[in-house]
């Protein structure tokens, strides 16, 4: 595990030098931006009519905008990570390198999360343009910002798995993008399934919508949680088995 | 250092190395010949613990590959053959996260990485962005690389390829200063480069050693080409009497050598496949011709064939049975 510092380093390092990061970053707060300014302008003109909701649960919940940002901002950060590498060859130089499979999907997969935190992190700032006209309850801002990490590192997961198991950056991308965008689906079920059968239950369980909801209105779920933990640790599982199976090839 | 004990690899049904023993001893320096396509790239990942072997085993400073790999990696400084690099990296900032990486101490760090561009030749581009170096350079940064922990041993994949004479001259220098400090394994298709860098050499094709010794051993195995006499009188009639005898593929007056006042330099090649004992019963009869033929021998000396046609013998042979190197499961 010595080995995780020195390629996470470089990892962030690979990823803020690169425009990549910078362009995802811009699009990530452009469209955020909008969507706070959409919010705060339909509040301010509907009033208290609204009353079952607050500014911060329709910014994490109950929008499509959310995970439109996902779908769009997750397939290329994962991308690279392994396909890149082996791509041009420089996989040979870190395995050979006295590394663990576990320190180097490890570290690569913290240092997306923390780029995946580094770009939610100038929205906090809403939460204090917010504060400016009344109370913000900080534990549900916690819980959405806990919803936010989990949905994101779960994807981020996918995202890695797709890299580890594809030389090409564009199959990747393809791949992660349609996991994605399969499994919101699949969460949309939820809507046009008849409540009580299996069908609904599966679909609910998987929805990231109404996770999302949970989220942002402060539940917070011990069923979400074992959920996002599989959907983190199962891909990162398989991720190194991968790694370890390219020696057989 | 190294042992290779029976190694076996397949990639799916097709096998790339096929039962290949070899040691190399501390303090060597051993050239790893073959032609394109033999299995070298695919030994080499195996010593350094990027392939898997499918069968036999590789030790490494006496360390398994496969069940102790991690101490084994870290005797070991490897530079792979298209020796890739992150090209977003300047030279100095890759090589000390190399340095990290490889577990060299914080405090010691600068000064690893100094001395391995030092060595490297490196040091006028440290604060260069590799993507935009030359070839040369960015295999002498590889070479840096496989350096900066200091490991007693270097593996060492094509280091010469793709350079031009004056950078394999560098590079070459650079190898025969580090074969006094460390052991090198270097796997090369080119045999000047084994003579003029190599203590020993092993040698394969197809995936199976064909030879191993000093070069001195090496040479050894040349088998007679031709005979080289120089006679008094006929020339016609000399290479008459020459072309007569069995085993005779040619014979034509050596233009390398002086021909003057009826004595003539004359040069014979056997026909390919003529064994050692054929060779030397035709050689008795080139004599004996000659003689009946009325003129006078003066000298008669084997011609041995040269290294290149040595190593084209060696390896030829094994060449179908190979095929293409795999390009490894990278």
């Amino acid at each position: 595990m010595r080995s995780f510092w020195p390629i996470y380093k470089r990892e962030l390092f690979a990823f803020f030098v690169t425009p990549l990061a910078w362009v995802l970053i811009t699009v990530f707060l452009l469209v955020q931006g909008m969507h706070f300014f959409l919010l705060v302008d339909h509040f301010a003109s509907a009033g208290q009519q609204l009353s079952d909701q607050t500014p911060l649960q329709a910014f994490f919940g109950n929008t499509v905008l959310l995970y439109l940002v996902l779908f769009l901002l997750v397939p290329p950060m994962t991308m690279r990570l392994f396909a890149e590498e082996r791509r041009s060859g420089t996989i040979e130089s870190l395995m050979t390198a006295p590394v663990s499979s576990v320190g180097v999907v490890l570290a690569k997969y913290a240092a997306v999360v923390t780029t995946y935190l580094a770009m939610w992190l100038p929205t906090v700032l809403y939460l204090v343009i917010l504060r400016q006209t009344g109370d913000i309850d900080w534990s549900v801002a916690a819980s959405a910002y806990l919803g936010v990490l989990l949905v994101g590192a779960g994807y981020l997961s996918l995202g890695m798995l797709m890299s580890a198991i594809t030389k090409s950056q564009f199959l990747a991308l393809v791949l992660t993008a349609t996991v994605i965008l399969a499994l919101f689906i699949l969460g949309v079920g939820e809507f046009v399934t008849r409540e009580g059968t299996v069908m609904h239950d599966v679909c609910s369980h998987v929805s990231v919508w109404a996770h999302m909801n949970d989220f942002a209105s402060g539940v917070v779920d011990s069923r979400r949680l074992v959920f996002y933990g599989s959907l983190v640790v199962l891909p990162l599982f398989v991720t190194v088995r991968a790694v370890d199976a390219w020696r057989w090839g | 250092m190294i042992s290779v004990q029976h190694l076996v690899k397949r990639y799916g049904s097709k096998v790339a190395v096929d039962d290949l023993s070899f040691e190399v001893d501390r303090g060597e320096v051993v050239g790893f010949l073959g032609p394109n396509g033999a299995g070298k790239s695919t030994t080499l990942r195996v010593i350094a613990g990027f392939l898997g072997p499918t069968s036999g085993t590789v030790k490494v400073a006496g360390h398994d590959i496969t069940t102790e790999s991690f101490e084994a990696r870290q005797k070991l400084g490897y530079m792979p053959e298209a020796v890739p690099h992150y090209p977003e990296m300047r030279v100095v900032e890759y090589l000390t996260f190399r340095a990290e990486l490889k577990r060299v101490a914080r405090g010691e760090r600068k000064r690893a990485v100094w001395d391995a561009m030092g060595k490297a030749n490196v040091r006028d581009v440290a604060n260069v962005v590799i993507g935009h170096l030359s070839k040369g350079y960015r295999q002498r940064v590889g070479l840096a690389d496989a350096l900066v922990a200091r490991p007693p041993l270097l593996v060492l994949d094509e280091p010469t390829a793709g350079l031009d004479p004056n950078q394999i001259r560098d590079v070459r220098e650079v190898i025969r200063e580090l074969g006094k400090e460390h052991t090198v394994l270097l796997s090369t298709h080119i045999l000047s480069e084994v003579e003029a860098s190599c203590s020993r050499v092993v040698v394969i094709a197809g995936g199976k050693l064909v030879a191993a010794g000093t070069m001195d051993e090496i040479a050894k195995k040349r088998r007679s080409a031709g005979l080289s006499v120089v006679v008094r009188g006929d020339l016609d009639a000399a290479l008459a009497a020459l072309r007569g005898v069995e085993g005779v593929a040619k014979a034509a007056p050596d233009a390398a050598r002086r021909t003057d006042d009826g004595v003539h330099a004359v040069r014979c090649s056997w026909q390919k496949k003529l064994d050692e004992a054929s060779a030397a019963r035709a050689t008795e009869e080139a004599v004996g011709a000659l003689v009946r033929a009325g003129v006078f021998v003066r000298e008669a000396s084997p011609v041995k064939s040269s290294l290149e046609e040595l190593f084209g013998e060696l390896t030829g042979a094994r060449a179908g049975a190979g095929g293409e190197e795999e390009e490894g499961a990278a």
